[in-house]
């Protein structure tokens, strides 16, 4: 992990008020790993104060002048325009500074989730909105590995559904959904998951799922019922992702001082069956 | 106190030569052409006979244990590190969601969540003890048997500098704010811990209050050594589009950049009101916001916010206030509690 400023290289705009933000930092780009995460600080604003938590949705190499670095040099973030923050962050122009503290967290790869993978018959992503930034870094290194995967795509309108075809060569099928309806299946993207998981008898399926708070239990909730393991990245307002503020704490099943765990430390990954479901609802972040 | 400035008892400035050796010879030479160059301000601290190496402290809640920072600063260029908060027994702490982000500022309600006071001494405190900051353990409890509790289990560790006693957090039902609040309650429970205390007692004032001057005295009364000013301003913040609170305690602690004038304030009056050292916190993000509390009296400070987003704040402070030490050719014990009033100002007659 590395507290670092770093130079934008572009900040591209996609549908529906969402954004890729790349920035150079080869050895922020090297380090990190499916799953983990970074903080990023804009600069220069002193009513914004605390860093944003983002994904690392992409890491991919860059050119020093006219030589192409094979390593990675890079850094995508994936966001869209909720609040000032990201308000803010959308006005970026390649050439500005942000600070960069990455790579953070344990990501997939800290829960084993590549044997996990390999012993199954498949991998099924489930993915709300900007969710999906969390998982295209772990789809690649699946497809690497030769393990089968699967898409489910869901989010409130057609325009909420970025980067598919950044993650089609990885997945043998996707299947999308939106709330009105406007692509793929009308509802919510646990519908067509559920149909398929009840289709896949003594199958053993690994889910990784990134979204909404409703959406991740919903998921974990057909995940149980079809007695499938299912790994889940969170998301949390977070006030430093270094530990300390214990600000983006969840409840995870245990007693006393183990009954919360703080999710940029101990996770953004947990088990899902390690999560409590049910009684607290984390904020829209 | 006829020009207006406050003694501070107790805060001893270590004794120098009028020109000391420059730490850095190199770094002196190449400054001589500068008249200002061989100034060699003294910054450290001495606050109830425990020297700090600088006036710069980590707040409570703000600093983990230390050691989630080791690799993003160097630990020992603080003056010191206020531990998170400990009780007697481990506690959970609040349901989510605890933080908020507000303009300039933050909204917390964690709910004391730590590893109580064994397990602070068997996993914590040993690397606090190898650094050059001095530790300072925050303690807080329920009751004055708590703290009592806590102090007495805390006193067997081998590394503690200082305790600051923790009467001032909003965010636990029945918590350490019932004391903050009552002035006779903040006596008891100070004089209690002070018996208890092996270390010497700092004590953290709650904001939350009409007059901070009869807090500050009560605590002075009940023999604490020192008093830091302030804990978080009770805030709220309210989604309208579901209309409910943005954290699930309802009520929480404001801090950050947002409530400086607020505390700037609280320690003025409060230096003006007690003869032993307070240490200024609230909203400190640069030197210059040190220097205000400095120069209103306070003898040292701590930096909280900040450090969720800029680590090296605490360590830039330190370096600003030598900086600027160097240019007024003054030591930080000048410095401190040397506000200027207008002459009709009525706090220029100490209240003590």
């Amino acid at each position: 992990m590395l507290d670092a400023i770093v130079t934008v290289v572009e900040n591209r705009p996609l549908s529906g008020g969402h954004f890729v933000l790349s920035v150079r930092s080869p050895c922020q780009a090297q380090a990190a790993r499916p799953g983990q995460f970074a903080m990023i600080r804009l600069l220069g604003h002193a009513d914004v104060l605390l860093r944003r938590p983002m994904s690392i949705y992409d890491v991919r190499p860059g050119r020093n002048g006219n030589q192409a670095q094979p390593e990675p040099q890079v850094l995508d973030f994936l966001y869209k325009v909720v609040g000032r923050g990201t308000a803010l962050m959308a006005t970026l122009k390649p050439g500005d500074r942000v600070g960069l503290l990455a790579p953070l967290g344990h990501g997939f790869f800290a829960e084993d989730y590549l044997a996990e993978a390999r012993g199954g018959d498949e991998v099924l992503h489930v993915a709300g909105g900007i969710g999906i930034a969390a998982l295209l870094l772990p789809a690649r290194e699946l497809a690497a590995a030769g393990v089968k995967q699967r898409l489910f795509f869901g989010g409130r309108t057609h325009a909420d559904l970025v980067g598919v075809d950044e993650f089609s060569p990885y997945v043998s099928e996707t299947a999308l959904a939106t709330e009105d309806g406007s692509l793929g299946h009308h509802g919510y993207v646990t519908a067509p998951l559920s149909s398929y998981l009840e289709a896949q008898p003594g199958k053993r399926l690994l889910i990784l799922a990134c979204g909404p708070w409703a959406m991740l239990e919903a998921t974990v909730s057909l995940a149980r019922r079809y007695g499938q393991r299912c790994l889940v990245s969170m998301e949390n307002r977070m006030g430093c992702a270094l530990g300390v503020c214990l600000g983006c704490s969840i409840r995870v099943q245990g007693e006393g001082h183990g009954s919360y765990e703080r999710v940029c430390t101990e996770g953004p990954v947990f088990w899902s069956e390690h999560v409590v479901w049910g009684e607290e609802r984390l904020p829209k972040t | 106190m006829a020009n207006g400035k406050v003694q501070i008892a107790n805060v001893v400035h270590e004794p120098r030569t009028p020109n000391p050796e420059p730490q850095n010879r190199q770094s002196a030479i190449a400054n001589r052409q500068s008249p200002t160059s061989e100034f060699a301000p003294g910054i450290d601290v001495t606050i109830a006979g425990v020297r700090f190496q600088n006036p710069v402290l980590t707040a409570s809640g703000t600093f983990g244990y230390g050691q989630e920072f080791a690799n993003i600063i160097d630990l020992n260029r603080l003056g010191g590190i206020c531990v998170k908060g400990i009780s007697a027994d481990p506690m959970p702490g609040n349901p989510p969601p605890r933080i908020y982000e507000t303009e300039s500022g933050m909204l917390n309600a964690i709910g004391l969540q730590n590893v109580g006071a064994k397990r602070f001494l068997q996993e914590k405190l040993p690397f606090l003890r190898t650094l050059k900051a001095r530790c300072v353990v925050n303690v807080f409890g329920y009751s004055t048997e708590d703290y009592v509790r806590c102090l007495e289990t805390l006193n067997t560790g081998d590394g503690i500098d200082a305790y600051e006693l923790n009467i001032s957090c909003p965010n636990t039902r029945c918590g350490g704010i019932v004391y903050g609040s009552d002035p006779k309650l903040t006596e008891e429970v100070v004089t209690a811990s002070k018996r208890a205390a092996r270390f010497p007692l700092f004590v953290k004032l709650s904001p939350n209050v009409t007059d901070i001057t009869v807090f500050a005295r009560a605590a002075q009364e009940g023999g604490a050594d020192a008093l830091t000013l302030v804990n978080t301003f009770v805030g709220m913040a309210i989604d309208v589009e579901t209309r409910t609170p943005r954290i699930s305690n309802v009520t929480a602690g404001l801090s950050g950049p947002a409530i400086k004038p607020l505390a700037l304030r609280l320690v003025h009056q409060a230096a003006r009101a007690v003869h032993i050292p307070i240490i200024g916190i609230g909203g400190i993000a640069s030197p210059e916001d040190a220097l205000e509390f400095l120069i209103a009296g306070a003898c040292a400070v701590q930096v909280g916010t900040a450090n969720f987003y800029a680590p090296d704040t605490p360590i830039r402070v330190a370096e600003g206030i030598e900086d600027y030490c160097r240019r007024q050719r003054i030591h930080l014990d000048q410095l401190v509690g040397s506000l200027k009033l207008p002459l009709s100002d009525p706090s220029r007659v100490a209240e003590h």
